[in-house]
């Protein structure tokens, strides 16, 4: 099994954690018209690249952010989220 | 009686001319551009000619023809599907599968063995029911059946799954399900293009799409720039990369879907069998190897490397279904990608860039519906207007938040 | 000496003071402990061990290792719990073993499917696509035929599912193989102090030290030398029987061995699992008595049987000259070496089969072979001799009697776990063999996986990948030797020579001949993958083990191209087939139960599966059938009073300063008028406005609340709350206390008058009024007793620690006794919440309801800033409705058959909607339910048609909803 390594748990096999999807900022919901809105509610960048992602390990509810090359298959690093590095 | 194979005992050498020309090179310009040498493409190439007499086509491929999903899949066909619009178009699909062999002249192996999506419970049991009378209300042989059915016909199956999952309490049972050789499919739909004059260039990967007042002007390739004011991207797992060449919006993720085989045994196993609880889907095909696979990766991977994990996965689904398979050997195993999205049905027809057309999104049901998809692409090119079976598939849908309803069929529907 | 045997060979697996009898075909034969099927078959002078899977051709001998699937057996039809698909070659024999070909009809000697030999010519490649499609009626019949002779082994429809436990284990250094690379791979690593556990797939090691030249002192000095080293390390761990059948992610790595599967994780990987021999193309290059020199070795230093009477050589390197001075040693008569080289051996063994009186044919191959008028093998061969551009010049034919031919052309790696691993394979024009490119970190090559042949350099090779694995590790070693040279090439580059009779095999498992792959390049099959799927090269059992680099070898010929050009095809698990009871494990599927379960269980409850839980469905009670027994609970609970278990209830607990800010985030209602004390039901959404989730809000002080949530939705929906309430930055805590608390809800007019025996909280109606909460103590426990609706009867949910669960539900049954309490199940509950018009979600609602559909717009609150799905709601709502969810009622004079939950509403032959839940019995007398339907057809007293499965179409009425107590009153009292 893949590797992953939780921030406050180490490194556990990928079955241990769920994936959240990619980090994505939500605009301003009245700033933007209808078919902006079901841009960001629908539509993903799914060119192939490292990503930012969110993860979560399933047993201990820890919530934290990867970049993972998703063509190599390699994770680059993990880390809590916070404010300043979104 | 096969009298065609006669006459390779008659002759001295191989009589078999070319499946299809390999053009030295790409020219200037083509009315047509259809990225993507994989069933959907070529299948579109073909009605393109044959339905519409557009035969100044070029189809590319970054690699050989049938590559990608074409190549991968598990070769289930099948309508039986939730929503009317989404059964009406498989249903299609189905009948021009039906006809295909004939029509091409090329035995695709299209073999009726009868399909059964398993229910665990009575909120499967439901949702059955629903496909079996949304089916049926279009026309489509769908029933809903109880375990003494299953049992019967499937005598190897154990209902109560070894105790390891809820039991089976009844099963959708759609007899027109089917498999087919999913290689030759692509081989035939090739063949047929090429004798209307469609050029298939493989190994041309395509770099750039160019595109001026938002309006195709051509694709530029690794083998020169080629001039076409209409353009189909046909590239499942690969759509990514050519929607950001256009700058495209779509919700496409793309996921691995990993699938497996058994050695070869003798034919013991006539049905189509898939689990919509435990999310697994089986079927033994003509070579004798039983072909199976489960739910996607649960993650974004544009890569087809394949798990242990999903190995002793499958086989756990494989014994608690059918115990007689605990001697029986894994091959093989292998992935595909799969784009995917949000509303388990694809992305069709026009896109706001004009002669740019999309077959995306196709996610694990692509192969069931390469003939109808190729002709309703084939219609949408040739009129710039997408084809009535189509039209709730357009990309702007996601826009618009009008989603089409079939995420309880397609979830592992295979 | 039996006549197909030789004298004890040093170090040989066999034991021939154990002398087995064995059955097969139906005929009984004698091998000794130690033999395999093949080799104890072949040591009984059998030359006919199966029949190829198109032709039926006879095939006997060819790698003696299964990479070829020659000899492939089954368990007489007779014996219990039959195995399938069994490799002769690497076969135990036991004194039970009864086995027969696969694949046969009539047995192996008189298999009639043989007759497919007469019509080879009708069927080249691809046939089966060029007909049997027309007429399309008959395509069925032939499809079946084709299936029938398709196949190999049988299944057991009679055996048992077995359970076979996996193993977990981890290493510094994993080594897969056990040869002289291998070892010393394993030694020097061991040294540098790595944990290293070595696996080979082989009865016992020495890879080809055992078989390859043993006689050669060299050979036999250097595996005993290994031996001694790897005994001293007690940090190496060497597994006989052991073989790896797949690299995964991170050096995950599946080891499979007799019994079980077990998962590796190392550290490094040193892949050193050779090379496989591979055959020359020729006509008839599949008879039995054609094998690889490495078989015959095998056959003659394994298991001291006498390969041939008589042979030829066919080499093109010195392999096959040792190969030849093996099979002289052990008795055979080596009529001649023909040598595909035009320059011959340079090495010493050269002068040596010369001295020994083999004749020396250079620049020959062996372009025929002969079968015998009478039965099976090898009668003869014809030598022919190549002109400088490899091709046989004809009329130069050299004609030999022999009953065998022993072949060294070349070798494949046996790269697959390599390749899994992230290495790439380039084709290297000096050793004419693919080796490994960069390789990826962590992972090494040593031997002739890596193109390294010579004993003394395997040994060098796989010291130095042993010390560049523990210096991975960053332990220290001492230098690293240098790497070896692959300069003489081992392999010739195009050892296929086609021939007008044809049958000259590329692949043996797929009968696919030089011909074929002619044939498929003319039809435009021009690439390697197009190749293979159109062919069939590589797809049978050996997974083109001995096929693939031959007919990549005639592909670039073809193409007029190199071989790196031509690409090769990719190589995936398993190396060899993995049993799937070995990779399904015991399969552990944990259920939850709640703590009142054990009483449910003994007053006959009848579970069903409610997601990962254990919940009653109802309970049994003798002479009543189920239906009977539901309504019954349900009339209890409308009549007098009875009690659910709700413990599977999602619980969460959010309290904090910005709780209440945070719960408004996350739910459609608004909560600023929600005091203390009070509940209300709740809604939430996803960020495109679809229900998720819904449940009861209760607040237990200031900044402290308390919420329900669907079972099967709640650990999907607190993961949500969690990430939310990260992104939002809210001070708050936040805690899934589903498993914590049990629960229960009692509920009938006589509830109140149960309760209040077992609680000293004053639970009058004006103490808790409808909708309200309290927390004291029940039956001892410390408790939240909240007053809820769902059953629409006065009734009360408590709620405590989960260690409470069972004595508060015995407590209440107790004190219940004289109002005749009794338990209710799922099915009655969904019953009477269906009565008050309550919705469940994922029933009631599917992937795309959004509140106004499933009509709970009400639960969202006016002018609220933000709720997740807000957004979308107002989008949706810009949408002419499609559906209403309505209640209905079958109208009374219908007595045929009722629908069910998702029978379609028909209007004017079109659908317009469908049940989403029914009641063929309600507690009030007449069947009710709940559907979606077109907005205008949503008015109560609208009449509509349900059409049930048989097509009939059943009238019902549009009824306002709740059926049941439509004022509310009974759950106010």
């Amino acid at each position: 099994m893949k590797l992953l390594t939780c921030p406050i748990n180490g490194s556990r096999p990928i079955q241990e954690f769920t994936y959240g999807g990619a980090v994505r900022d939500m605009p301003a919901p009245d700033a933007v018209n209808d078919e902006q809105w079901g841009d960001y509610v629908f539509h993903r960048n799914g060119y192939p690249e490292v990503k930012r992602e969110w993860w979560y390990h399933t047993a201990s509810g820890v919530w934290f952010i990867a970049e993972r090359d998703v063509v190599n298959d390699v994770i680059v690093r993990t880390y809590l989220y916070s404010k300043g590095n979104d | 009686m096969p009298y065609q194979l006669l006459r390779f005992a008659m002759r001295k050498k191989y009589p078999e001319p070319r499946m299809f020309r390999s053009p030295d090179k790409l020219r200037d310009e083509y009315d047509v551009v259809i990225i993507g040498g994989g069933g959907h493409g070529l299948a579109t190439a073909y009605y393109l000619a044959k339905n519409h007499g557009i035969t100044d086509v070029a189809v590319l491929d970054q690699g050989y023809i049938g590559g990608g999903g074409t190549g991968r899949n598990t070769a289930i066909i099948r309508s039986n599907y939730l929503t009317e619009q989404g059964v009406a178009f498989y249903q299609r699909s189905v009948n021009l599968y039906a006809d295909l062999s004939r029509e091409l002249d090329f035995n695709l192996f299209y073999t009726k063995r009868g399909h059964y999506t398993l229910a665990h419970s009575d909120a499967s049991m439901r949702t059955m029911r629903w496909r079996a009378e949304v089916n049926k209300h279009v026309g489509v042989d769908s029933e809903v059946v109880g375990p003494g059915f299953i049992k019967k016909e499937i005598p190897q199956i154990d209902l109560q799954c070894g105790g390891h999952q809820p039991p089976i309490v009844g099963a959708l049972y759609h007899p027109p399900g089917a498999i087919a050789r999913h290689d030759a499919v692509a081989w035939t739909y090739a063949r047929g293009a090429d004798r209307h004059g469609v050029e298939i260039h493989q190994k041309t990967k395509v770099t750039g799409i160019e595109v001026r007042d938002h309006a195709v002007a051509g694709v530029h390739t690794d083998k020169g720039f080629v001039k076409a004011r209409k353009v189909l991207s046909a590239v499942a797992g690969w759509t990514t990369h050519i929607t950001k060449m256009i700058d495209l919006h779509t919700p496409l993720v793309i996921h691995p879907l990993q699938a497996l085989v058994t050695e070869p045994l003798k034919p013991w196993l006539d049905a189509i069998v898939v689990s919509g609880s435990l999310h697994v889907y089986m079927s033994q095909s003509t070579r004798g190897e039983v072909v199976g696979g489960a739910s996607l990766d649960p993650y974004e991977l544009i890569s087809m490397r394949s798990t242990l994990d999903f190995a002793e996965s499958m086989a756990g689904y494989f014994v608690d279904l059918f115990p007689c398979l605990s001697n029986v050997k894994i091959m093989r195993q292998w992935a595909g990608l799969c784009d995917m999205t949000p509303d388990f049905s694809p992305i069709m027809g026009t896109t706001p860039i004009r002669g740019f057309y999309i077959d995306a999104g196709w996610g694990t049901y692509g192969f069931k519906a390469t003939p109808v998809c190729g002709e309703t692409l084939a219609h949408t090119i040739a009129h710039n207007e997408e084809h009535k079976l189509i039209r709730l598939f357009t990309l702007a849908r996601f826009g618009r938040f009008e989603l089409v309803g079939e995420k309880g069929a397609a979830s592992v529907g295979h | 000496m039996p006549p197909h045997r030789i004298p004890a060979q040093p170090g040989e697996w066999i034991d021939r003071t154990l002398p087995i009898t064995f059955k097969f075909e139906g005929r009984s034969y004698k091998g000794y402990a130690g033999d395999t099927l093949s080799s104890a078959l072949w040591g009984s002078g059998v030359r006919l061990l199966g029949r190829s899977f198109k032709y039926h051709r006879p095939r006997g001998v060819m790698s003696m290792a299964a990479h070829d699937a020659n000899v492939f057996v089954e368990d007489s039809p007779h014996v219990k719990n039959r195995r399938n698909n069994l490799r002769g070659d690497v076969l135990p024999i036991t004194a039970k073993l009864d086995v027969v070909a696969c694949n046969t009809k009539g047995g192996v000697a008189n298999d009639w499917l043989r007759v497919n030999q007469l019509f080879a010519k009708m069927l080249p490649v691809g046939f089966y696509y060029k007909a049997f499609h027309k007429p399309g009626k008959l395509f069925p019949f032939f499809e079946r035929s084709m299936r029938g002779v398709a196949g190999l082994g049988r299944i057991d429809p009679d055996i048992e599912a077995v359970n076979t436990p996996k193993r977990y284990d981890d290493c510094d250094v994993l080594v897969i193989g056990a040869g002289a690379s291998g070892l010393s791979a394993g030694v020097a690593a061991a040294r540098a102090g790595a944990h290293v556990v070595l696996g080979d797939d082989q009865p016992h090691p020495g890879g080809a030290l055992g078989y390859q030249s043993p006689l050669h002192s060299i050979a036999r000095d250097r595996l005993r030398e290994l031996l001694a080293q790897a005994g001293q390390l007690d940090n190496l761990d060497i597994r006989q029987g052991t073989m790896a059948a797949g690299a995964y992610g991170d050096l995950w790595v599946a080891l499979v061995d007799n019994d079980k599967l077990t998962k590796m994780r190392a550290r490094a990987l040193i892949i050193a699992g050779g090379a496989f021999e591979q055959p020359s193309v020729f006509h008839n290059n599949d008879l039995p008595g054609v094998m690889l020199a490495s078989a015959a070795q095998r056959l003659m230093h394994l298991y001291g049987v006498k390969p041939f009477e008589r042979c030829v050589v066919l080499a093109a390197n010195s392999d096959g000259y040792q190969a030849a001075a093996d099979l002289r040693a052990a008795g055979v008569d080596v009529a001649a070496i023909a040598d595909l080289r035009s320059g011959g051996e340079p090495t010493d063994l050269a002068y040596r089969a010369i001295d020994a009186g083999i004749a020396v044919h250079r620049g020959h191959c062996v372009y025929e072979v002969h079968p015998p008028r009478v039965g099976f093998g090898v009668a003869g061969v014809v030598l022919r001799k190549l002109s400088d551009d490899n091709r046989p010049i004809p009329d130069t034919n050299v004609l030999i009697d022999c009953d065998g031919v022993a072949m060294s052309v070349g070798w494949a790696p046996n790269g697959g776990i390599l390749y899994q691993a992230g290495a790439r394979f380039i084709y290297d024009d000096q050793s004419e063999q693919l080796v490994s490119g960069t390789l990826p970190q962590g992972v090494f090559a040593a031997g002739r996986v890596n193109g390294v042949y010579d004993i003394d350099d395997k040994i060098t090779d796989g010291t130095r990948a042993g010390q560049l694995a523990a210096q991975h590790l960053n332990l220290s070693t001492g230098s690293l030797p240098a790497a070896p040279s692959r300069a003489v090439a081992r392999s010739h580059p195009y050892p296929i020579y086609e021939n007008d009779r044809h049958k000259c095999f590329i692949d043996f498992d797929e009968d696919v001949q030089l011909v074929d792959i002619a044939n498929a390049h003319q039809e435009g099959y021009d690439n390697i993958e197009l190749l293979k799927r159109y062919t069939t090269f590589g797809m049978g059992p050996s997974q083109g083990k001995l096929s693939n680099m031959n007919a990549v070898r005639a592909l670039a010929k073809l193409n007029g191209a190199g071989i790196n050009e031509t690409g090769t095809t990719t190589s995936r698990p398993f190396h060899q087939p993995v049993l799937i009871s070995h990779l399904a494990g015991r399969r552990f599927h944990p259920m939850r139960r709640t703590p009142m379960h054990v009483w449910h269980h003994a007053h006959h409850a009848r579970f069903m599966h409610a997601g990962t839980w254990y919940r009653p469905e109802y309970y049994a009670q003798s002479g009543k059938t189920r239906e009977d027994c539901i309504i019954a609970e349900a009339k209890r609970v409308r009549s007098g009073v009875g009690m659910i278990d709700v413990s599977t209830l999602g619980k969460l607990e959010v309290s904090g300063p910005d709780a209440r800010t945070f719960i408004e985030q996350i739910y459609t209602g608004k909560f600023g008028k929600l005091d203390v004390g009070r509940t209300r039901y709740v809604v939430a959404c996803d960020e495109s406005g679809i229900v998720i989730d819904d449940g009861m809000i209760a607040r237990l002080g200031e900044d402290r609340y308390y919420l329900t949530a669907t079972s099967s939705g709640v650990a999907a929906f607190y993961r949500e709350m969690q990430r939310w309430a990260i992104l939002w930055s809210m001070n708050i805590t936040l805690a899934n206390a589903t498993g914590h608390l049990a629960a229960l809800n009692i509920a009938g007019p006589d509830s109140r008058k149960v309760v209040t025996q077992v609680t000293n909280v004053d639970i009058s109606a004006d103490a808790i009024p409808y909708m309200h909460v309290r927390e004291g103590d029940v039956a001892g426990a410390p408790a939240r007793v909240m007053r809820v609706g769902f059953v629409g009867e006065l009734g009360f949910e408590v709620h405590v620690p989960a260690s409470f669960g069972l004595r508060v539900w015995k407590a209440l049954i107790e004190a219940g006794h004289v109002y005749s309490i009794g338990p209710f199940g799922v099915e009655a509950q969904r019953l009477l919440r269906l009565e008050k018009g309550h919705i469940i979600l994922s029933q009631d609602t599917d992937a795309l309801t959004y509140p106004d559909e499933a009509g709970v717009a009400w639960a969202i609150g006016k002018d609220k800033a933000f709720f997740v799905g807000q957004r979308s709601i107002d989008v949706l709502r810009k949408h002419d409705a499609t559906r209403r969810l309505v209640g209905f009622r079958i109208d009374e004079h219908y007595r045929g058959t009722l629908p069910q939950e998702n029978h379609l509403i028909i209007r004017q032959g079109k659908i317009t909607g469908r049940v989403t839940s029914v009641a063929h019995r309600s507690t009030f007398g007449f069947p009710l339910g709940l559907a979606y339907i077109a907005p205008d057809q949503a008015k109560p007293g609208s009449h509509v048609q349900i059409r049930i499965s048989d097509g009939a179409l059943v009238p019902a009425t549009v009824t306002a909803l709740p059926f049941y107590d439509p004022q509310n009153e009974r759950q106010k009292m």
